[in-house]
């Protein structure tokens, strides 16, 4: 559809505009999947988050801090892990004529990986991810480092959980790798929301609305990437 | 006691007719005041149609004042509204355009009239690109008067004071599904939508998260382009493509389903209460207006009667005991008319429930119906004036 902005805008419709409107639709994009996936990242982190921040001191000011760094150093596997996959998905050459049917079928595999997601919250797969059982014991030392966060941050950013392997061959086809990062950055805005509540320790576990919610978001996404991936598949056999 | 399954409304003591009339007054002035450009124009279609639509809002303020239901006569005008609008606007885009169909050159040149359902959509892309993601004009034109700026300046002085209301008392696609809502006597299926009430009511939250992000996404709004059921009754992009073809075809079953079957099956607004995605955005300025119902504790006898009549689902067993109705309260009046207790009332935050539920529902129908006089019935006018103007040749056309 045609997007119209106001008439005097259009001149100034430069490189820099472009660009600004480009960014804000990875970002709506990757947004959405972060909100959407973020109840699954609780269910994979959370064991992790919930035990360190109980053995903290207590005081807002100490659970933030801790809580910050965890995010900070989640952010690093993020991007790590975004600059990897996109490393990846350069080496398939953009005049490449299956492009296409590799895109329809990406699109196909993101809407699936979603339902399987919305349809079996916690997945179980979470379970074996980086930041199961055996990481949760970090938290139990009467005098915790800040660096004890961190790490822990850092290997539930890297860890494998479904809805991160859905971002992750998303950002595996963007164009360059500044866009995979920035995809991977919003991804991580979005899910973070969901750890905010972990500073009056977990409320967001006790509202079951929310979780709901974020369910039926996924499934609608996966509806929508189902579509627009059968539609590229049909494009392409019509068309050719 | 009232039958369960019907819209009961319970018999309440009449006001006297000297004093009704008196408190129709201001009414009748709002509508006389909204409608004298109208009644002034040379063009007798339009003279009739508005005089018809003064005396039809003001028979029905006057109806709610004196019998003291508000859910009953309400519901005439919305439902009017809601079967009249697609009349008004079909046949004004078949003597402008001769489709119902958006023809691409209209949608670049900004002549699209612009629908409020929009709305969630515009915010995240107007404030990181200053882009309106509709092809509307932002100021009003000669050739598109609803423009982008009025529509969403009026919608919000209204919701700001109203809360939802606008819902049951501006929205014109609201009115086809309670019109079908009302046919049946009782509900046909009414267990399986209790049981999935609590999880279906969050969809349009889901809903509007992922069109707005979605919209964001794309730079286009994705519910109008993907899944409003009314473009089958109002306007569609011309399908020219499989794309195209399977949108209508959403369309399409979206609309028979939500619109038609199910409100018909279950005397609920299914597509109010468990789709649309500008309710639940409608939903959060529900917490910042004035006007709101509340269920008095100490004279509710747990009958549940008002939830079983609310035709939105706003009232679940907690939200009873809380003594509140939920966030997507449209206030229609459905539940306090139906109450045999009195103990659904109307309420004006700040006060004490149950003091003075009568002036707090005055207080707020006045608001309510001047709203409902100004944009329903001015589209009530223009529909009515465009079947009188066709009438004749109808009339002509079936004697040939």
């Amino acid at each position: 559809m045609t997007t119209v902005t106001d008439n005097s805008s259009l001149p100034h419709y430069t490189a820099r505009s472009m660009a600004i409107h480009s960014l804000s639709a990875f970002a709506g994009e990757a947004l959405a999947l972060g909100l959407a996936t973020g109840p699954v990242c609780l269910a994979s982190c959370g064991p992790v988050v919930l035990p360190w921040m109980l053995v903290q001191p207590r005081g807002l000011r100490t659970h933030s801090t801790q809580l910050s760094l965890f995010l900070a150093a989640r952010l690093a596997g993020y991007l790590l892990f975004a600059a990897a996959v996109w490393t990846a998905g350069s080496a398939i050459p953009h005049a490449w004529v299956g492009r296409s049917w590799l895109l329809g079928g990406t699109q196909l595999l993101l809407a699936g990986a979603l339902f399987v997601y919305a349809a079996g919250f916690p997945h179980p797969r979470c379970a074996r991810s980086a930041s199961a059982a055996p990481l949760v014991h970090i938290g139990d030392s009467p005098h915790p480092r800040r660096s004890g966060a961190a790490t822990l941050g850092f290997l539930t950013g890297i860890n494998l959980c479904p809805p991160f392997l859905v971002a992750g061959v998303r950002a595996a086809l963007l164009a360059t790798l500044p866009s995979a990062l920035i995809y991977f950055a919003f991804f991580f805005i979005g899910t973070s929301v969901w750890f905010a509540p972990f500073l009056s320790l977990s409320v967001v576990r006790r509202t079951p609305s929310l979780v709901t919610v974020a369910r039926m978001v996924a499934v609608l996404l996966a509806c929508w990437y189902g579509v627009s991936g059968a539609l590229i598949l049909m494009e392409k056999v019509v068309y050719g | 006691m009232a039958s369960r399954s019907s819209a009961v409304l319970h018999p309440r003591v009449f006001r006297s007719v000297g004093r009704s009339l008196l408190l129709t007054l201001p009414m009748a002035l709002w509508s006389l005041l909204m409608f004298t450009p109208s009644l002034r124009q040379s063009r007798r279609d339009v003279t009739i149609g508005s005089a018809i639509v003064i005396a039809f809002m003001t028979t029905l303020f006057y109806l709610m004042v004196r019998t003291g239901n508000t859910y009953r006569w309400r519901r005439c005008f919305f439902v009017a509204l809601g079967f009249l609008f697609p009349i008004g606007f079909i046949s004004a885009l078949i003597a402008v355009r001769g489709t119902m169909s958006i023809p691409i050159e209209r949608m670049v040149s900004g002549d699209t009239p612009f629908c409020f359902m929009v709305t969630p959509m515009l915010v995240i892309p107007a404030a990181f690109t200053r882009t309106i993601i509709f092809p509307g004009s932002i100021l009003p034109t000669s050739s598109n008067p609803h423009s982008i700026a009025v529509m969403i300046g009026l919608w919000l002085a209204m919701t700001l004071v109203l809360g939802k209301a606008w819902c049951s008392y501006g929205c014109f696609f609201g009115g086809i599904e309670e019109g079908f809502a009302a046919v049946r006597k009782r509900a046909k299926i009414r267990r399986t939508v209790d049981k999935f009430a609590p999880r279906l009511r969050l969809i349009p939250w889901a809903l509007l998260i992922v069109v707005v992000a979605l919209s964001a996404a794309l730079m286009e709004p994705i519910y109008c382009m993907w899944l409003c059921p009314f473009k089958t009754v109002t306007e569609y992009p011309a399908v020219h493509s499989v794309e195209t073809a399977i949108q209508m075809g959403i369309f399409i079953v979206l609309f028979a389903g939500l619109v038609v079957v199910l409100p018909y099956l279950t005397k609920k607004r299914t597509q109010c209460a468990f789709f649309c995605p500008f309710g639940a955005f409608q939903s959060i300025f529900n917490k910042i207006n004035p006007f709101e119902i509340r269920i008095d504790r100490e004279k509710c006898v747990d009958c549940t009667l008002c939830q079983t009549t609310c035709p939105t689902m706003a009232l679940s067993k907690e939200s009873i005991r809380e003594g509140k109705t939920l966030m997507n309260c449209m206030k229609c009046g459905a539940c306090v008319d139906s109450c045999n207790k009195d103990a659904a009332v109307w309420h004006l935050k700040g006060t004490r429930v149950g003091l003075h539920p009568e002036r707090a529902r005055l207080l707020f129908l006045y608001g309510a119906w001047a709203m409902a006089t100004m944009f329903g019935g001015s589209i009530l006018a223009n529909s009515l004036a465009t079947m009188i103007r066709f009438l004749p040749k109808i009339h002509s056309m079936l004697l040939k």
